[in-house]
């Protein structure tokens, strides 16, 4: 099967419709033992210092993996991937772009999504039968995020880490639908799981996947992963088609629009502080002013570089946070 | 409901009494005097409460540099950047701002948003930018410390950013002659440009300024032109253990 790499979630299903086997470029970097490794090719081939780690970390990824062909989402993702994949095309290799639309409509998504479906000549009927068989393994996952803020017996990390999954089911849906079946029956019998402090992660996924564990330490857990939780799209099923479960979509659109939905969540789920993350030199960072004054809820704002774990300033400041926010969990102030 | 707040600095040590969410008493004591004259040694550091003629309280906190310097007996000892944001959160009534604490021995910056720490940073352990040079400087200048505090306007340029090297060079500026008053403000403002790194990563509009060297007014004038509104607390030295008192007092009407 021939593989595609894509540079953040895109309608995956127009992929597999046209028979191609989907990697995420950002789980490869984030997991391997040494990610430092894809980094620094990408400097050593012109990327500057002052450039976001994933950006040479997918760039990496493509010429140390050999992956021939990508798509790159060009708007509503970060906007250095244009020039990422102008470097990519000049090293030969193939590229596509896709561009969730500025203007939040349905009828500028499906224009969208039906474009990217010309681009690899694949029909309606066949995306949407692919949506269908997707949906098994999104309620799937949905379930485990029940499992994470409902019944507290999934971790924060799990939650994670198959959210994130969802971007590309791990390169095989089937095969990511067994292993979530399996992984949901162990977790369905543990005890739940007691922590004084709920909290959710806001942002993109970290590169420091060691917050889960870390925060652990002071009776705290993550029962939401927001963008995470976007990837697997958890409303999707609730769709009548494609366009609609695009339309429902929310990082890649306007804040405000994303900000209901977390809004909704922080209610939900009863969350007592929120923990921003952002990724050093990215437009994002900026986001969070308005974050921290739309939301009202505590919330730290940590920024990632290339070291995939918590440095120790970092680790402080989670730890000062999180006393102060058992204080007020406890009603001291 | 009285509660006893105790700063163990480097210096001194802070003691402050609350009573219903009002400090009644405040005094404070050398270090040394403190663990000689009004502690005992049982497997744990205990305070003479008699000895500090404060009365009887209901709930004790303690805070400071050092776990084991802190750990006092019957008392809650909480980390010393959390009681100094409670107590600035008491004393201004605040709950987003950028507090600076510069005491004897260490300084301490924190960014307070919705109350709580969102960031942190200390200084390295070095005396160059803390009270005790000041302390150092003005002995060297033979002058009270508060009066070298006052003089801000056309300092001498001192470079040097260690805190022995600073007295050679100061030495080097009296033997040129230099007036006293600009040998005052050249102190102060090496000290306010020491300060300066550390409080660039803190950019805000609110600055809250707290330890002993909060007295300091030339510092006050140089840190003026860096934020919108700066405020001083009316006891800076005693806001690490008002702090103490807060959280111990706030802890109590929680538990009830």
């Amino acid at each position: 099967m021939k593989k595609i790499g894509i540079t953040t979630t895109v309608p995956i299903e127009v992929l597999l419709a046209a028979g191609y086997q989907v990697i995420d470029l950002n789980n490869i970097f984030v997991t391997a033992e040494d990610c430092s490794e894809y980094i620094d090719l990408a400097e050593r081939d012109g990327f500057p210092k002052s450039c976001c780690a994933w950006i040479k970390g997918i760039y990496g990824v493509c010429l140390k993996e050999g992956i021939s062909e990508i798509v790159g989402v060009i708007e509503g993702d970060c906007s250095n991937t244009r020039a990422l994949l102008e470097v990519l095309e000049l090293k030969g290799i193939k590229v596509y772009s896709f561009a969730y639309p500025h203007r939040h409509q349905l009828r500028d998504v499906k224009e969208a999504i039906d474009d990217f479906r010309s681009l690899f000549s694949v029909d309606k009927e066949v995306v949407e039968e692919i949506r269908d068989n997707l949906n098994k393994a999104r309620s799937l996952v949905k379930k485990l995020d029940e499992l994470t803020y409902l019944e507290n017996k999934a971790t924060g990390f799990e939650n994670h880490l198959y959210q994130v999954s969802s971007s590309d089911f791990n390169g095989d849906f089937r095969k990511f639908t067994e292993e979530l079946e399996s992984v949901i029956a162990e977790i369905e019998k543990r005890k739940p799981i007691a922590k004084k402090l709920r909290l959710g992660f806001i942002g993109v996924p970290p590169m420091t996947a060691d917050i889960y564990q870390y925060v652990e330490n002071f009776d705290a857990c993550f029962v939401y992963n927001e963008v995470q939780r976007e990837f697997a799209f958890p409303r999707a099923i609730n769709h009548n088609n494609i366009y609609q479960q695009y339309y429902d979509y929310t990082y890649v659109y306007d804040l405000d629009f994303r900000l209901e939905y977390i809004q909704e969540e922080l209610e939900h789920r009863k969350l007592d502080g929120l923990i921003h993350y952002t990724q050093a030199f990215c437009y994002r960072e900026i986001e969070d002013v308005v974050i921290k004054q739309k939301l009202d809820i505590p919330i730290l704002n940590i920024s990632g570089d290339k070291l995939n774990r918590l440095d120790s300033r970092t680790k402080l400041r989670i730890e000062a946070f999180l006393d102060m926010l058992g204080d007020l969990k406890e009603g001291r102030f | 409901m009285r509660a006893l707040g105790i700063d163990l600095g480097s210096r001194e040590v802070k003691v402050v009494v609350m009573e219903d969410n009002q400090v009644i008493e405040k005094l404070k004591v050398s270090t040394l005097s403190f663990y000689k004259d009004y502690c005992n040694f049982e497997g744990k550091i205990v305070v003479d409460e008699s000895k500090l003629n404060l009365g009887e309280t209901d709930i004790k906190v303690s805070t400071g540099y050092g776990r084991n310097n802190t750990d006092l007996k019957s008392f809650e000892a909480i980390n010393e950047i959390k009681a100094h944001v409670y107590g600035a959160i008491y004393q201004t009534g605040l709950k987003d701002f950028i507090l600076i604490d510069v005491g004897g021995q260490d300084v301490k910056v924190m960014k307070v948003e919705k109350g709580l720490i969102t960031d942190l940073e200390l200084n390295d352990k070095c005396a160059a930018s803390c009270g005790r040079y000041l302390e150092n400087m003005a002995n060297l200048l033979e002058i009270p410390l508060n009066e070298m505090a006052k003089h801000y306007q056309n300092p001498v340029e001192l470079n040097s950013t260690c805190a022995v090297f600073s007295e050679s060079e100061l030495i080097g500026q009296i033997a040129e002659g230099a007036e006293m008053e600009r040998l005052c403000a050249g102190v102060n403002y090496s000290m306010y440009k020491r300060l300066q790194p550390l409080l660039t990563k803190f950019r805000g509009r609110r600055l809250v300024l707290s330890g002993g060297v909060a007295h300091n007014q030339a510092l006050q004038e140089y840190l003026k032109g860096d934020y919108d509104e700066l405020l001083l607390l009316d006891d800076p030295q005693l806001n690490g253990a008002i702090g103490c008192c807060y959280y111990g007092m706030r802890a109590v009407i929680s538990d009830k």
